[in-house]
């Protein structure tokens, strides 16, 4: 027998040299220990005789951790109660204590038993854990225990029996439990505050086989056996357990759909005021979802030819016609157009159409103009029926002959009066036969009058005449141009200028006007330049063609001037003119043994009624109302209202024409409408190589290297890129074709706009309405 | 030979710079399909080489034209790097790249000071990470569980009164109390701000709407929602989870026809009215919704036509704290028969702290809140210059509130709420937790929760074009083509993962400073590793 005091006299052993002591003792063979403590720590363990024999400990006073690490074999008694960590990791040994026990007790005891025979503190049992390869421990105690007891315990038995604490709210205090994992504490009386994961449950078999087996030891170790019979009514009983992790699982919680679709609003929160079923649409959308939309709009815009040309001659479906092997009528085309293809397009016109040109961007125009010339024979049939109006048209010139032309084509009887000896105006009277073959006109006059329109030149029309035919027709349309040279009253020595107008139609007359050897002509557009360049033909040695701003004549004219030597003076303000030459208002000499005007014409009108309201400019020009006419039933075309081009006044006709088409049938009059040019940013000229100008091909082979703007050249880019195949090529016959996207497989992607050569694809955002939104709906 | 000019607007000059593969893009033509912002386009572009073969110069000239994608040069139709033909395009061929030398912004100013969503993109105050939670002494102050241990997160709102004041007698050995005291809800201290009908979707409305409801009736988190100032549904005026929201009113005072209308129907209170004066992106100014996104519903709930609609940058006829306090406090209160708390929300400014004080004085206790927002708030439309150039930091314009009220022995009776960036760097409940610390007592979020649904907007100028009307998710927008890609259910999944996950993170940071309720006040446990925050905190600094 190992006996100590620890206290003698005032001197108390340390826990050391205790420890030290007992340690001694027990590797000396001793196995019973009488120890009157004072508080020393960790009495009895980790302790073992070599030969196996059980070590018994019998304490006093003990302090904290008494029997900590505590083998088996150890048995220890504490009589009192003890502080705490009583059985802290205790790994077999059995630890009775009779009296209370301190804060956690049995704090991560893995073996042995814990007998506590009155209350134990708080966070008693917490890590109390149980290694399958031995026996679980075990923490009895007779009263109850503080909060937080068993925390995060993971395996082990704990009996708390209650005693004395039959009406707490919870013999195991605030919170216990919290985190515990393993192991089961068996409970008599009130428990609360455990977590939502551990389950309270009434004993088993097992359970009660454990209880029933264990409780008289344990209260024999305490020494309260006259309690066994008190505490054995299992029906007070019941255990704490952890859910086990398979039953721990998190139980999951309804998802959103569901909880919306059985605890929210039907048809949704918004119902009221929006038709919503909810549908998550993909990012990428066909049909009605999609962001954007093809449009296949072909012919929607003018290309820029047909834009610039007064006549609105569509080049580009000429092309496309000669594309699709259809010579004979893109030859056709222009004639609905104008009378002139071969005389003004092909060879007087300066081409307007051909300056804009989108394949002038890529290397040189399409050559419009030549394209003309192909259609210098084409036939015309006349009109299928004839309507029985009449109309008389006065002046032979382009822009009569356009009239007479659109009008005749609609079945009307249209009669040309002309005071010249022959049709065809300023190309029959003045335009120098040098500049275009003589033929060329006559066969263009030829078939205007093979579709039935009248010549009737020689003929003046005055005063009276006009009365007549007035009379006799059901429309009137003036169209004597300018036949009069301009002069500006301010310039001194008028009297010594030649008339532009009459030298140049004493040329085409075939005589010699008379033709000085330094000539200044006044004037340098395109009849200044015949002008001028007739001179030279005539024997002029020197000519000089003076203009105030620029020179208006085209730029061919104006070469062809200067390859024969000629010379333009810009900003010359005339003031004076004499018989030896020209002066400027700054001084500025010419000397000069001929002058020649030719800054344009005005009309000579003195054979219209003097007493009509007839509006004039400048006391010079006719100006019409909006309906294209300066009397009822008298429509007025051409220069006669303002100079301009052979092609302006021909595309004038077309639109006089309507508008006395329009009155002949008793319709609104109406102006021409012009559709507008196509963005230049629609179209891909990326597929059209540059040409090299040796390599430019004959016009009636343009058709290749015209871009069609805004005209489908049926050339299936768009088919054959479509990602979703969505595009078809309809035929309609007759040489006719569409391109339609299907809704149903289109995503709106905008490759077909993309690659259209001719800008007839258009991608806009979907125009399609979705009805969402509302401003109520009581239903809802 | 190009025809281009040297101040052309060229892609470079964008904010975005798209980059695209032509050798992995199979032309599917999705991402082009999928972009709202017409910012890239296909186009053909021809390759000529001319190549020689043989053994003595024979050139031969090849021409071929292809199809790719090309970012549109635009100062209107520009990219804003949102990344659907990213998302869309079946073989990662296409994305926005940040262009770090943009010159958009100097050059689009024709239509005006430029506009957009979002929040600052300048002054990006990232006050909170400069603060981290550093008194874990767990010798000292033994730390929590905070998978394990249960926890108290709740939050007054509602005027709390002084405890000496509290008209309470003991009849039958029980305090019972002798007259009305006002109205206190305890709320969870994260509250989803305001987003008008208008601004959002119908569809991202609805999103946040469900998962507030869901998160009250399933979760346990009394979470709330401010109805932003377009309005509330009907629907939801009329139903139980009415009691979930806070009806708004701001100086527009839109949609409040529709809201009276529905008093009679109402089945429960409101969970709080909240007075908005101002906002924390830009401050002093109205809302401003633009017309793109007055859809029809919304010109109904708000009583306009289809315009732009800006509301006044204060409320008509409010001229001073006290007017704020006698006229429109008093008149939410008694709109609800004095049981629900009326509170007020203030952009953060210089003079917040007066403003606190003048509300923690009023003899009435009759304001239940003081919400403050900062200058990192969003918003869904705002000049630029006032999103980038006005506005005040929120983290010690809570943390002087606080500590103005602690000096008068009255802190918590006008609960304080922080926003305005919460959440900017990602994780919410760490600023929340600070701000808390500070002295918040809870805080409110509105832009992390459309991020959340889908919203990929970013602090780097990504999208921010909430403005447009062409929100590419369809949260921004009421173009029905875009509101329909968006999926209610799982945007409203992802806010609630998001705030279950801030419940535990919260908990992560009050356990170690062995808190089991919310730390109001705790600064004890922040430390900062900027001397100048230190300081102007009243805090530890460390380093």
């Amino acid at each position: 027998m190992f006996s100590i005091d620890t206290f003698i006299g005032h001197e108390r052993m340390s826990t050391e040299d205790l420890l030290l002591k007992i340690e001694a003792a027990v590797i000396d063979g001793e196995t019973e220990f009488y120890i009157n403590a004072s508080g020393q720590h960790d009495i009895g363990g980790p302790l073992w005789n070599k030969d196996g024999k059980t070590l018994h400990f019998e304490v006093n006073n003990a302090g904290q951790r008494l029997g900590s690490m505590c083998l088996p074999n150890t048995e220890i008694l504490a009589h009192g109660s003890v502080s705490a960590d009583a059985g802290w990791l205790n790994s077999g040994g059995i630890i009775t204590i009779r009296g209370d026990a301190g804060d956690t007790a049995g704090h991560c005891a893995a073996g042995g038993k814990i007998y506590i025979g009155g209350r134990a503190g708080t966070r008693t049992g917490s890590l109390m854990k149980h290694d399958p390869l031995y026996e679980e421990p075990q923490l009895w105690i007779l009263n109850g225990t503080g909060s937080f007891s068993f925390e995060f315990m993971g395996g082990g038995r704990a009996v708390v029996c209650g005693v004395g604490e039959e009406h707490s709210d919870s013999i195991l205090g605030e919170r216990p439990c919290v985190g515990m994992v393993g192991g089961v504490v068996y409970v008599r009386g009130n428990v609360a505050g455990y977590p939502d994961d551990i389950i309270e449950a009434s004993l088993d078999e097992e359970d009660i086989a454990f209880l029933t087996e264990g409780m008289p030891t344990f209260l024999k170790a305490v020494d309260r056996e006259e309690l066994q019979e008190r505490l054995t009514d299992w029906s007070q009983w019941k255990k704490l357990r952890p859910l086990t992790f398979e039953e721990h699982q998190p139980k999951k919680a309804p998802d959103l759909r569901s909880f919306r679709r059985e605890n929210w609003f039907k048809d949704g929160l918004f119902a009221d005021v929006a038709v919503d079923d909810g549908t998550v649409i993909n990012t990428v959308n066909t049909g009605l979802y999609r962001l954007r939309v093809p449009q296949w709009e072909n012919g929607k815009y003018a290309a820029p030819c047909e834009f610039s040309c007064p006549c609105g001659i569509p080049t580009q479906k000429r092309l496309e016609l000669i594309r699709e092997g259809k010579l004979e009528e893109a030859a056709k085309l222009v004639l609905e157009y104008t009378p002139f293809p071969a005389s003004v397009c092909g060879t007087l016109c300066p081409n307007l159409c051909m300056k804009v040109c989108t394949r002038s961007t890529v290397d040189e125009s399409v050559q419009i103009g030549a394209l003309g010339i192909l259609s210098a024979e084409t036939p015309v049939a006349a009109p299928a029926a004839e309507t029985g109006k009449n109309v008389a048209v006065i002046g032979g010139g382009v822009a009569g002959l356009s009239v007479a032309w659109q009008l005749r084509r609609k079945g009307h009887s249209v009669t040309v009066y002309d005071d010249g000896e022959q049709v065809g105006g300023k190309i029959e009277q003045a335009i120098p036969r040098f500049r275009m073959p003589h033929d060329r006109l006559e066969k263009e006059l030829a078939r205007i009058e093979s579709i039935g329109v009248k010549f009737v030149p020689k003929t003046l029309v005055d005063a009276a005449r006009f009365e007549e035919l007035q009379k006799n027709n059901d429309a009137v349309v003036v169209a004597v141009g300018g036949s009069r040279n301009r002069c500006f009253s301010n310039w001194e020595g008028i009297e010594h200028l030649t008339m532009g107008l009459e030298y140049l139609k004493a040329l085409n007359r075939g005589e010699t006007p008379r033709t000085g050897k330094r000539v200044v002509v006044l004037g340098a557009g395109d009849s200044g330049m015949d002008v001028a360049v007739s001179a030279y033909k005539l024997g002029a040695e020197s000519v000089v063609a003076v203009c105030r701003r620029r020179p208006a004549a085209s730029a061919k004219e104006l070469a062809a001037f200067r390859a024969l030597g000629g010379e333009v003076r810009t900003g010359f303000m005339l003031s004076k003119i004499t018989p030896v030459g020209v002066t400027a208002e700054d001084g500025t000499f010419i000397p000069a043994d001929q002058v020649i005007v030719s800054i344009g014409e005005e009309p000579v009108l003195d054979f219209l009624p003097k007493d009509k309201d007839i509006k004039t400019y400048n006391d010079s020009w006719l100006v019409t109302n909006d309906e294209r006419q300066i009397m009822p039933g008298v429509f007025a075309v051409g220069d006669v209202i303002k100079p301009g081009l052979l092609t302006d006044a021909i595309g004038d006709g077309i639109g006089t024409a309507q508008a006395v088409n329009q009155y002949l049938n008793n319709e609104p009059i109406t102006p021409i409408e012009k559709k507008p040019v196509i963005p230049a940013e629609r179209l891909n000229k990326a597929y059209f190589q540059k040409c090299h100008h040796c390599d430019i091909p004959a016009a009636a082979d343009e058709h290749n290297r015209c871009i069609s703007c805004g005209t489908c050249r049926d050339c299936r880019m768009c088919i054959e890129s479509c990602p979703e195949k969505a595009i078809s090529r309809i035929d309609l016959g007759d040489g006719k074709w569409e391109y339609v996207s299907d809704a149903s497989k289109c995503i709106g992607c905008g490759i077909c706009a993309a690659v259209c050569p001719c800008g007839v694809w258009n991608l806009t955002p979907n125009p399609e309405p979705i009805n969402m939104y509302r401003t109520y709906d009581q239903k809802h | 030979m190009e025809t281009i000019k040297v101040q052309n607007v060229a892609v470079s000059d964008l904010p975005w710079i798209i980059q695209h593969d032509p050798s992995k893009c199979t032309l599917c033509g999705s991402c082009v399909a999928g972009c709202t912002f017409n910012a890239i386009k296909p186009v053909v572009i021809r390759q000529s080489v001319t190549i020689s073969e043989g053994v003595q110069p024979n050139p031969v000239q090849k021409n071929e034209v292809r199809t790719v994608i090309k970012q549109v040069a635009s100062l209107t139709d520009f990219c804003r790097g949102c990344g659907m033909c990213e998302r869309v395009c079946p073989n990662d061929a296409i994305k926005p790249v940040l262009n770090p030398t943009p010159r958009k912004d100097l050059l689009s100013r024709d239509a005006g000071p430029i506009k957009r969503g979002g929040r600052t993109n300048l002054n990006a105050m990232h006050t909170l990470d400069k603060i981290v939670v550093g008194r874990i002494s767990q010798m000292t102050d033994p730390s929590l569980d905070a998978n394990r241990h249960t926890f108290d997160i709740r939050a007054p709102f509602g005027r709390v009164l002084d405890s000496k004041e509290i008209p309470v007698k003991v009849v039958d050995g029980k305090l019972k109390l002798t007259k009305k005291v006002p109205p206190v809800r305890w709320i969870y201290p994260l509250i989803f701000s305001d987003m008008s009908i208008g601004a959002l979707s119908t569809r991202a409305w609805e999103a946040i709407a469900l998962a507030t409801a869901y998160l009250n009736e399933k979760c346990g988190l009394p979470i709330r929602m401010a109805s932003g100032e377009g309005g509330m549904p009907v629907n939801l005026l009329k139903s139980d989870y009415l009691k979930y929201f806070f009806i708004q009113i701001a100086s527009g005072h839109f949609g409040w026809n529709r809201i009276i209308k529905a008093m009679p129907y109402m089945k429960t209170d409101p969970a709080g009215v909240l007075i908005k004066i101002g906002q924390g992106a830009k401050p002093g100014d109205g809302g401003l919704l633009p017309a793109a996104k007055v859809a029809e519903h919304v010109q109904a709930i708000r009583g306009v036509p289809r315009a732009t609609l800006s509301s006044p940058p204060n409320h008509q006829g409010l001229y001073s704290i006290e007017e704020s306090v006698q006229k429109m406090h008093l008149s939410l209160n008694a709109a609800f028969g004095f049981r629900v708390p009326v509170a007020i929300k203030c952009a953060a400014s210089a003079t917040s702290v007066a403003v606190y004080n003048n509300l923690l004085r009023d003899p009435y206790k009759i304001c239940g809140g003081f919400f403050l927002d900062g200058i990192m708030g969003g918003t869904g439309a705002a000049n630029e210059i006032s999103l980038d150039h006005t506005g005040h930091p929120i983290v010690s314009k809570i943390r002087d509130c606080y500590m103005a009220a602690v000096a008068q022995g009255k802190a918590g009776q006008i609960p304080l709420y922080g926003g305005g960036g919460i959440g900017l760097t990602g994780n919410a409940a760490a600023d929340a937790f600070k701000l808390i610390c500070l002295g918040a007592n809870g805080v409110f979020c509105g832009r992390i929760l459309i991020q959340l649904l889908g919203c990929i907007g970013s602090e780097n100028g990504r999208c921010n074009s909430c403005n447009t009307g062409k929100c590419p998710v369809g949260i921004a927008s009421q173009d029905p083509r875009l509101v329909k890609r968006l999926d209610v259910d799982r945007g409203a999944q992802k806010i609630v993962d998001y705030v279950l996950a801030f419940d535990q993170e919260l908990k992560k940071l009050m356990a170690p400073i062995g808190n089991s309720s919310l730390p109001v006040g705790r600064s004890d446990a922040l430390v900062a590793t900027d001397k100048a925050i230190a300081d102007q905190l009243g805090i530890q600094y460390a380093c």
